[in-house]
């Protein structure tokens, strides 16, 4: 009897420490859904409502139609979505060619690439800042999306390359002898058969350029074309601070990431430890 | 004929290659190469006067400056103490997740989440636990009568600095718990069942066996981590702006300030430069322990 006893409050223990964990780990993000479903009369009582008897969905009302914030949600959209075409793009083409063709160089690219995306942004924005300026890239979303290119092409081509390695050269061989030369090899036959490691690629370049701020920070000073990250965190004036809109906006702004993390799961774990575990 | 094949492969190999790296070049190296020459000038973003080299001065000056000192010494004390902290949590996680348990998809779900998230959002998150007259936190210890007064949580000295280091702690965790993870999925479970058969408690096996060779996974994850933790930027921006004064500011927002607010490019350059030194050296010695263990 006094084994199972003890193993049955071993696993009790166990459980309630997971559910410990999860608590923990999810709560912040539950607590800015139920602020925004609140009243304002709500958010600010005394004694505390913790889950609002009468949920609205007013804020997400105010928040979309009524003011900046739901615009800042639109840019991110905006500039992640041309952002991750374009690291895709020319990604895909370099590791293509790190991956295949044999010339001594191009694991020293690779590495090149690798510890170029080590350099910190301090180093790299005000360069940037100045250049930019002069070339009328500042407050315009072309200039985002070069930095950004720039910015997020290492990690991608590091995830893209390994991925082609994994495809069978045998592939190739026979469909040169079908005819099929070059680009039409790599559209044709590379491209379906690597959609994976495209797809890792490309979900880790949109969140991380999601994510972002210390570019559009520098780089867009109009508000307006400000993305989420820096519009939410940057949103109120100086003494007004409107807890009902920024808790909403904040919510909606990480809401693609909480999809985008459930549905890809693997695909996310593999891609975010890549440039550390290999 | 075989020789033409190969520089065509050549040549397609660089053309693949180049508008890649013209990016990578342009964006990140040429701009960091710029930075650290702009250590040495004296250029200013508002004087129009002629930009001259001028050595060293601007590291003399900043390394005599107080709030750049404070800076770097805030800096390390949150890398060590955020990186410290995620390794044990990190390491708890990954055992845990490890094994195999009902709600176990639901815990790895979850914690990718606030890994996942954007750090200036997560800051905005916390601030709104955090704040002072309608936080959660402060309402909760309050109804339940075990505070009187109303916490400051982010308007205090050191509270603000363990307050900042817990959202780190909160948000990096599982990206640590991830790579131990997998150097815990590479330990073969025969050299479990051999300590077992041998009398091994859980204790010893996890001293004896787990510990060590994991000890590959947790360098390379405190190299990123630490890498990561002295570029500290977005949580302090977003979370206390640096305060109480100048408590949580970190080298990175330092450097942003000396650029863009007060528009001293040189000096703002110099702390770029000492920034990047100090993470190369980290790389360094990180690299050599990771040989000697390996040997």
């Amino acid at each position: 009897m006094k084994p199972t006893v003890n193993r049955f409050n071993i696993q009790a223990g166990f459980y309630l420490l997971v559910i410990f964990l999860v608590v923990l780990f999810f709560f912040p993000i539950v607590w800015i859904f139920l602020t925004s479903i609140k009243t304002t009369g709500d958010i600010y009582a005394w004694p505390p409502v913790y889950i609002s008897n009468n949920p609205t969905l007013q804020n997400y009302k105010v928040v979309l139609l009524e003011s900046n914030l739901g615009r800042f949600i639109l840019n991110s959209i905006f500039v992640s979505s041309l952002s991750t075409l374009s690291v895709v793009f020319f990604g895909a083409f370099a590791s293509y060619g790190i991956a295949r063709v044999n010339f001594k160089g191009s694991n020293i690219v690779l590495v090149f690439f690798l510890s170029m995306s080590m350099f910190p942004q301090l180093a790299i924005v005000p360069s940037l800042f100045l250049w930019f300026r002069r070339l009328g890239l500042i407050n315009n979303y072309l200039g985002l999306v070069i930095a950004y290119t720039g910015l997020f092409l290492p990690i991608a081509v590091w995830i893209m390359s390994t991925y082609f390695r994994t495809i069978p050269r045998d592939i190739e061989e026979s469909a040169k002898i079908d005819g099929c030369t070059g680009i039409r090899i790599l559209w044709h036959i590379i491209v379906p058969l690597s959609i994976p490691g495209l797809v890792t690629a490309g979900l880790i370049v949109f969140i991380f350029t999601w994510n972002e701020f210390f570019i559009v920070l520098v780089l867009i000073s109009k508000n307006l074309l400000r993305t989420a990250t820096v519009g939410i965190a940057l949103y109120p004036g100086e003494y007004a601070f409107p807890w009902e809109l920024i808790t909403t906006a904040t919510f909606l702004a990480i809401l693609p990431l909480l999809f985008l993390t459930f549905i890809f799961q693997k695909q996310m774990i593999s891609g975010l430890t890549a440039g550390a575990i290999k | 004929m075989v020789m033409k094949k190969t520089s065509l492969k050549y040549f397609q190999g660089i053309a693949l290659i180049l508008p890649a790296f013209l990016f990578v070049f342009f964006i990140l190296f040429l701009p960091t190469v710029n930075t650290v020459i702009m250590s040495f000038t004296n250029y200013s973003f508002i004087k129009g006067e002629s930009t001259q080299f001028i050595g060293f001065s601007n590291y003399l000056y900043i390394l005599k400056d107080d709030e750049f000192l404070s800076s770097l010494g805030n800096t390390f004390l949150f890398a060590f103490v955020t990186v410290f902290f995620e390794l044990i949590v990190g390491i708890l996680l990954a055992l845990i997740i490890n094994r195999s348990f009902a709600l176990r998809g639901v815990l790895r779900t979850v914690i990718l989440f606030p890994w996942i998230l954007p750090t200036a959002l997560n800051a905005v998150v916390w601030r709104w636990l955090y704040n002072t007259d309608f936080g959660f936190f402060n309402n909760l210890l309050f109804s339940l009568n075990i505070i009187s007064q109303k916490i400051n949580w982010l308007g205090a000295i050191p509270l603000s600095m363990i307050s900042m280091m817990l959202v780190a702690i909160w948000k990096t965790s599982s990206f640590m718990a991830l790579i131990i993870l997998t150097g815990l999925q590479t330990i073969p479970e025969s050299l479990y069942e051999a300590a077992r058969i041998d009398g091994a408690n859980p204790i010893q096996c996890f001293r004896k066996i787990t510990l060590p060779l994991l000890v590959p996974s947790i360098l390379v994850a405190l190299l990123f981590r630490s890498m990561d933790a002295f570029r500290a930027f977005e949580l302090p921006f977003a979370l206390t702006q640096g305060g109480p004064a100048g408590s949580t500011q970190t080298l990175s927002l330092f450097g942003y300030r000396q650029f863009f607010q007060f528009l001293k490019f040189d000096t703002g350059a110099t702390v770029s430069v000492i920034q990047f030194i100090l993470i190369f050296i980290f790389g360094l010695i990180y690299l050599n322990i990771f040989r000697v263990e390996r040997e």
